[in-house]
């Protein structure tokens, strides 16, 4: 399909790589985060990372958005689907995160009406054909996904749709970066941009980056040349000592973002004063409310929850995974007590998560390298 | 019509990966284009955050929304 196959081309890849290799200085060490887990899981399914040197070590960022739900807002979740007359709706990865005691999984086989969903507009059509149930949708996602679920609280609204509502956990991508740039026991040397959440905020969110800690940002595509060659204008801008955002994926991001879903966010949502990441802790600004004209369609508001903070467990190094201070396998329980069937941290349940990306693509060609 | 599937056995959930799946539009209403992917399954999309499209027009699809129209390549 157009946009897809000549993006994949494996000889294309393999001179990519080539540049790439001739563009590195071998008595320096790179470290590039690629922030958002669709690239995690690109750069894992298709052996982006055996193609580079060995002095470019890809850092994992914190951008899959299952794995940065802290347990306490799934228990939220449960309180709720448990409510009598409640269809429960979520996108299929947030069923199997674990809360404090139980997943929503767990949960849908305890009786409660949990029903996966692909889009949210599709928990609207299961409000609209129970008009005796209350339907609630618990919205997580980055900035690519919250304009999904604006468009479907406006519809919900203009439609007058009073058995619908929505538990909100959308995250923003930009104060999390900061916080990482931040941090004393990280050092970067050039961002992989988010693609898809540029392609609704646009590349300018991103420019503190090189303006105020002098770091490059790449923002890219998907597919496996994207990656490489994102990888690519990375190291050249540091070999030519510039830090600049180059949009790599100008197929898909304008400059200025998606106009129109900016304009549906900003009519739907407030930002939050702050919010708890797994791993993260609490971050200033970084996750969205509905807005008070759409307060109606606030769970949280509408059902009882325990709103109770909760630790995660003392064995998951999921933070320092997210922060990218660890690799996965690092992990005291990685690939032991903790597997995608049997997950302890979030990096493991969400393809997307690093810890699972590896467990799925990597692990074993990295036992055969032990050996 | 196939609306695809978000399952908990999926190698890959597309919206909780922030993915987004290039499709082409094969007949657009003012609301709702029907596209076909890749694999050649089809979908209804929602195209009010992109504008008015029309056959032969690539879309790239998130959760069920269109949030972009595909350009040629620099």
């Amino acid at each position: 399909m157009k946009y897809v196959d000549e993006y994949r081309d494996a000889q294309l890849g393999q001179a990519v790589a080539t540049q790439i290799l001739s563009e590195v200085d071998p008595d320096r060490h790179y470290k590039v985060m690629e922030v958002c887990g669709g690239h995690t899981h690109s750069i894992y399914k298709y052996g982006i990372d055996d193609l580079l040197p060995a002095n470019v070590e890809l850092v994992h960022g914190p951008g899959c958005p299952v794995c940065v739900i802290p347990m306490g807002r799934v228990d939220d979740g449960i309180a709720i689907a448990h409510h009598d007359g409640v269809i429960f709706t979520c996108f299929g990865d947030m069923m199997r995160v674990p809360g404090s005691e139980h997943t929503l999984l767990e949960a849908k086989a305890q009786g409660a009406d949990v029903r996966m969903v692909y889009s949210p507009l599709d928990a609207l059509r299961i409000a609209r054909e129970n008009p005796d149930r209350e339907v609630v949708f618990f919205a997580i996602g980055f900035e690519t996904t919250a304009p999904s679920t604006a468009l479907t609280l406006k519809r919900a609204k203009a439609e007058g749709l009073r058995n619908f509502s929505c538990v909100c956990n959308h995250v923003t991508i930009v104060p999390p970066l900061r916080a990482l740039l931040e941090s004393p026991d990280l050092r970067l040397d050039g961002f992989i941009g988010p693609g898809h959440v540029c392609t609704v905020v646009g590349a300018r969110p991103f420019h503190f980056i090189p303006a105020d800690y002098g770091r490059p940002v790449v923002i890219s595509g998907f597919e496996p040349l994207d990656i490489l060659q994102s990888i690519l204008m990375i190291l050249r801008q540091l070999r030519g000592g510039r830090h600049e955002v180059e949009n790599q994926y100008r197929r898909v991001v304008p400059d200025e973002g998606n106009l129109r879903a900016l304009q549906v966010m900003a009519e739907v949502f407030a930002l939050r004063p702050h919010f708890e990441w797994r791993g993260l802790g609490f971050i200033s600004q970084s996750a969205l409310r509905l807005s008070d004209a759409y307060a109606e369609f606030d769970a949280e508001q509408r059902f009882a929850t325990p709103s109770v903070r909760v630790a995660d467990p003392k064995a998951c190094q999921c933070g320092e995974v997210l922060k990218g201070v660890i690799k996965p396998w690092e992990c005291k329980v990685f690939g032991t007590a903790c597997t995608p069937e049997h997950a302890i941290g979030t990096c493991m349940v969400s393809p997307e998560g690093a810890c699972a990306a590896y467990y799925n693509f990597g692990r074993y060609a990295r036992q055969r390298e032990a050996v | 019509m196939t609306a695809q599937a978000c399952r908990v056995d999926d190698p890959h959930c597309i919206t909780c990966g922030d993915e987004g799946v290039p499709m082409r539009v094969t007949a657009a209403d003012a609301v709702t284009a029907v596209c076909r992917d890749a694999a050649g399954d089809t979908h209804e999309v929602a195209i009010d955050l992109v504008g008015p499209v029309g056959a032969g027009d690539h879309l790239l699809v998130h959760a069920g929304v269109a949030i972009a129209t595909l350009e040629a390549a620099s």
